[in-house]
């Protein structure tokens, strides 16, 4: 067999600012992917972990964080996670052996917590040595049953929504690393955003018919971060699948994903009745906004086997540009 | 193997001498060799079937070959292998798996929840006879083979008197293979007993191309990387089976049957290229018991015949993926356990007249009862769950069939089939079949042969229970997926002299299949079936073989295939940035081809096969990224065997070589394939049970 692999590797030197996708791949394929685009110029490079590096990036590529001047790409399946020079795209090191790793945040220099499904614990890891240093248990899950997904962080405290089969979301001392708060919400929180008001803003699926967890109506949530109380609840139509909320730079608008793409005033008092972007026939699959100019753009997967097209809008929804990217893009992390 | 034409009689000769191997109940060549007379008229039940033939000369080349091996070898079919024992399903055409129909002595054996059937947990050693039913033929059947059927099959026969074999192979990675066969056969009675057990630690190793080790300095920093040798992880495994045969014939010619075959598997599933755990940490096992019954009696008179079968499977499967997250607690990434029971019952009437027309009728059901049970989760409310499903369903089957021979060298055929599955019926399932022996002559003293044969067909096949009803996911409105398929071939058989032959064949295909099922991503992060995909598949698929006896007892066979098989994405755009209409599916190769020689001398046999499969994509829009295609790969098998005959036993000697030039190659993405391995085979056949015949 030929192989393809390590015949001229590419030495990128970007420093330019930008967006990173995160292509998931296909689940035991090992074919995520890095992408990286600079909006400046319209200009795409695909693959940049593998021509960089000579080397996949591995099965299931999750989620991805800057910190420390080092892109941390969560590898679900894989079980590591990889820092990569922002500019180089070059390794700078890897936490290996998670259990299922879903995303990571830093709390400190010598601190970060990595969140899991099927582990009811968030590892804690050191971002200087590479290594897990410890981790949380979070009450009321089983091992098997554990889900803990997507992280902000206000002040001390991290909050974070309790996805796969639970209905919760945690807060986390970030000085004791202890759970020191919870809500409960709708069934199935999958995101999570912190508006202007230092709100917590989550968008719940519902379910699905037949679970023995439950099937509802999905709803979007505000919180409160101080008491975790429920300011406010939006409910969708029941067989609806919201997911992948975001917020704009001025985290003074919110924006989701059902089947449309839809966006909504931290202030208003009823969900929109028109989208911003509806679909065309479109599988949006992932979504962010711009934090500088609040231009948005949305992740098609098409049939998850094939380049995904990311399609770059204007605030109002007029589109700018689009381009191909690799498998199943799902995840965005910007570069400022 | 395609189309042996048996009416020459040195043919046959020939390759019962060659194929006398060290898996078969081996005694001298010559005290063996039988030759059949047969006239060449093709069988009337076969009138316009293309069917590809494995005879015991493939079958049992390699006693410790799954049959997942001898379809990679010897046929057309596409085998993605998923790693040395583990998962390897076979796909006809450009179709997927599920499109490929298996039976086991006229039992269907794909799994009722997945549509497939896993080959590398099916021992060549316990099939005796195997042929596939391309396309439409299969329609023949059974329903539901869009791309076709594989028909494995024990025969009701056996040496005369008692007989024993045993048979030990030793290979790389620590590999051990067991095989022990006992057998007896009188007037009225054949009784067999085989069993078979395989271990390894399956650590072989390989280059990972995936991965980077690093070389860190004392600050942590990387100063250096290079692509690791790593050796297979976790990919142990056992496997034992056992399979029971007892036949008992009347006087009047009536034969009771009894086969029952059971399987008790424990494997690891190997880690991905990719993976970054530690293998101590993590076990990913598969478990199965399977007891697979069948009880038959056929009776057969001058003109007609009746078959009637009961049988009876079990299937308890279990899947466990799980971390070991403290000291002897684990937890469960996956928990999945299945238990499936099935009663089946065939009943087969033919009717024939004057040899010019057959009528036959089939009625076969399958009652399957499947608990699939997943991961415990804890409810809102603080009980404990399991998701799964708990389903039962009837699926029946009905055909009734015509054949006509209005002359020896013409035939038609027609079957209609109906389908019905739970609550539901496919529509009725049409095939017409034609032949024509359109040559049957010779020139300056040599025989030759030249057919034609044709059919079309429209076949259903309807959904799989996980398909259906597996939590999350399953989607209750899916439709059957159809076909419309013709197929043409011609097949030219010559004997170039009285010792040397050849047959040439090939066979044109055209098949478009809609509502193809899919399972795809839903944004509550689960998968769920559609139907989605329209297909068109076509191709060509040929094959050609000859014999030569050079004299003083050296032989030599060959046989080779090769085949085209473009099967391509006809569907309307699943978005407006959709890329892969018009393209190859992934995971199919446009070009594959095989290649077999052997060598016989007296006693001793040479082996060569050879097997390629062009690039295949990853990307259903066929892109050319590092992990869109696999490249094209080759590969080669040697074998040499020595047979030494003494008075009280007979004793085979066997060394197989896999992967002779030591080739780098992945089927599937991320699962190494072995490098150069070896096997060496002993068998024991005593004669004392036999009264030292020889």
């Amino acid at each position: 067999m030929k192989w393809d692999y390590s015949e001229g590797l590419t030495d990128f030197d970007n420093p330019s600012s930008g967006l990173f996708i995160i292509c998931e791949g296909n689940f035991q394929y090992s074919n995520a992917t890095l992408s990286f685009y600079n909006p400046e110029n319209n200009s795409i490079n695909n693959e940049i972990f593998f021509r960089t590096n000579g080397m996949k990036l591995g099965d299931v590529a999750q989620s991805m964080v800057i910190f420390d001047n080092k892109g941390w790409i969560v590898v679900n399946n894989s079980h590591v996670v990889f820092a990569i020079d922002i500019d180089t795209y070059k390794e700078k090191g890897r936490i290996e052996n998670l259990t299922s790793p879903r995303y990571i945040h830093f709390v400190s220099e010598n601190k970060g917590y990595v969140t899991q499904i099927w582990d009811n614990r968030i590892y804690i890891v050191d971002p200087k040595s590479y290594s897990i240093t410890g981790s949380i248990e979070v009450p009321g899950m089983s091992p098997s049953s554990g889900s803990t997904e997507q992280m902000v962080q206000i002040g001390q405290y991290v909050y974070c929504n309790c996805w796969s089969y639970q209905n919760r979301i945690i807060k986390i001392d970030t000085e004791t690393d202890q759970i020191v708060d919870e809500i409960f919400v709708g069934i199935q929180p999958n995101s999570l955003v912190v508006d202007k008001y230092q709100r917590l803003w989550t968008i719940t699926d519902g379910g699905y018919d037949g679970s023995p967890y439950g099937y509802e109506a999905p709803a979007l949530y505000c919180l409160s971060s101080e008491d975790l109380s429920i300011q406010n609840v939006f409910k969708f139509k029941l067989g609806d699948s919201p997911s992948e909320i975001q917020i704009n730079g001025d985290k003074d608008k919110i924006y989701w994903i059902n089947d449309d793409i839809w966006s909504m005033d931290v202030d208003a008092f009823a969900l929109p009745a028109f989208p911003v972007i509806p679909h065309n026939d479109t599988k949006y699959y992932g979504l962010t906004i711009d934090p500088l100019n609040n231009e948005i753009y949305v992740a098609d997967a098409i049939d998850h086997s094939q380049a995904g097209m990311i399609y770059r809008y204007t605030p109002d929804g007029v589109m700018i540009d689009n381009f191909y990217v690799g498998v199943t893009p799902g995840a965005f992390c910007w570069k400022y | 193997m395609k189309g042996i034409k048996p009416h020459l009689k040195h043919v046959v000769a020939f390759f019962f001498i060659i194929g006398l191997s060290i898996s078969g109940l081996a005694e001298s060549p010559v005290t063996h060799l039988q030759e059949f007379t047969v006239i060449s008229r093709r069988p009337i039940k076969e009138i316009g079937i293309e069917k590809t033939y494995f005879d015991s000369l493939a079958l049992k080349e390699n006693i410790a070959l799954s049959m997942a091996d001898i379809l990679a070898y010897n046929s057309s079919v596409y085998v993605k292998n998923y790693g040395r024992a583990t998962l390897s399903t076979v796909a006809f055409r450009g179709t997927s798996p599920s499109h490929t129909q298996v039976t086991w002595n006229g039992m269907r054996i794909n799994s009722p929840m997945l549509g497939m059937t896993d080959f590398s947990s099916i021992p060549a050693y316990f099939i005796d006879q195997a042929a596939l039913f391309h396309g439409t033929s299969s329609i023949n059947e059974t329903g539901g083979g869009l791309g076709g059927l594989v028909k494995l099959a024990t025969i009701p026969d056996a040496p005369p008197g008692f007989h024993l074999q045993y048979v030990q192979g030793i290979g790389s990675f620590k590999t051990f293979d067991e095989f022990l066969r006992f057998s007896f056969k009188n007037k009225h009675i054949v009784t067999s007993t085989r069993f078979v057990y395989s271990s390894s630690p399956n650590d072989y190793p390989y280059i990972n191309h995936d991965k980077k080790e690093n070389i860190y300095d004392d600050q942590h920093n990387i100063i250096g990387q290079y692509y690791p040798k790593e050796r297979n992880r976790s990919g142990a495994f056992k496997d034992l089976q056992f399979l029971q045969e007892f036949y008992y014939t009347t006087r009047r010619g009536d034969r009771l049957g009894l086969n029952i075959w059971l399987i008790d598997s424990n494997r690891e599933l190997p880690m991905l290229t990719t993976d970054y755990g530690d293998e101590r940490d993590f076990e990913n096992r598969q478990r199965e018991n399977t007891l697979r019954a069948i009880a038959s009696w056929n009776h057969s008179r001058d003109s007609w015949s009746l078959i009637l079968k009961g049988g009876y499977v079990f299937t308890w499967m279990a899947y466990d993926y799980k971390k070991e997250i403290t000291e002897g607690i684990w937890s469960d990434l996956t928990r999945s356990r299945s238990h499936v029971n099935t009663i089946y019952g065939n009943a087969e009437f033919n009717y024939n007249i004057q040899n010019k027309w057959l009528f036959t009728t089939n009625v076969t059901a399958h009652q399957q009862f499947v608990k699939s049970s997943d991961k415990n989760v804890i409810l809102q409310q603080g009980d404990k769950a399991i998701i799964g499903y708990d389903k039962a369903r009837l699926e029946l089957s009905l055909a009734g069939s015509v054949k006509w021979q209005p002359v020896y060298n013409l035939g038609f055929g027609l079957v209609l089939r109906e389908e019905i599955y739970g609550d539901k019926a496919t529509p009725l399932i049409p095939a017409l079949f034609t032949d024509w022996l359109a040559l049957n002559s010779a020139w300056r003293d040599k025989p030759y042969s030249l057919s034609f044969k044709a059919s079309i067909s429209k076949n259903y096949r309807y959904p799989g229970l996980n398909d259906l009803y597996f939590l999350p996911g399953g989607n209750p409105n899916l439709k059957s997926e159809h076909g419309l398929t013709y197929d043409a071939g011609l097949s030219f058989h010559i004997d170039i002299s009285k010792n040397i032959f050849f047959n040439v064949s090939g066979n044109w295909f055209d098949s478009r299949i809609k509502d193809w099922i899919i399972w795809l991503p839903t944004t509550k992060g689960f998968f769920s079936p559609r139907n989605v995909k329209t297909v068109h598949a076509y191709g060509v698929e040929t094959n050609a073989e000859a014999g030569i006896d050079f004299g003083k007892n050296w032989l030599l066979g060959l046989n080779g295939s090769f085949s085209w098989t473009p099967s391509i994405n006809r569907s309307e755009k699943m978005s407006p940035a959709d890329q892969s209409v018009g393209k190859q599916l992934p995971y199919v190769p446009e070009y594959s081809s095989s290649i077999t020689a052997r060598l016989s001398w007296n006693s001793w046999t040479f082996l060569y096969k050879w097997c390629y499969y062009s690039q295949r994509f990853t990307m259903s829009s066929n892109d050319f990224t590092f992990t869109g295609h696999l490249p094209e790969y080759f590969m080669s098998n040697i074998s040499i065997e020595k047979n030494l005959y003494f008075k009280p036993v007979d004793i085979q000697l066997k060394l197989a070589v896999n992967n002779l030039f030591n080739e780098d190659y992945l089927s599937v993405l991320s699962r190494p394939m072995p490098g150069i391995n070896f096997e060496f085979f002993i068998g024991f056949t005593p004669k004392f049970l036999n009264g030292r015949k020889k």
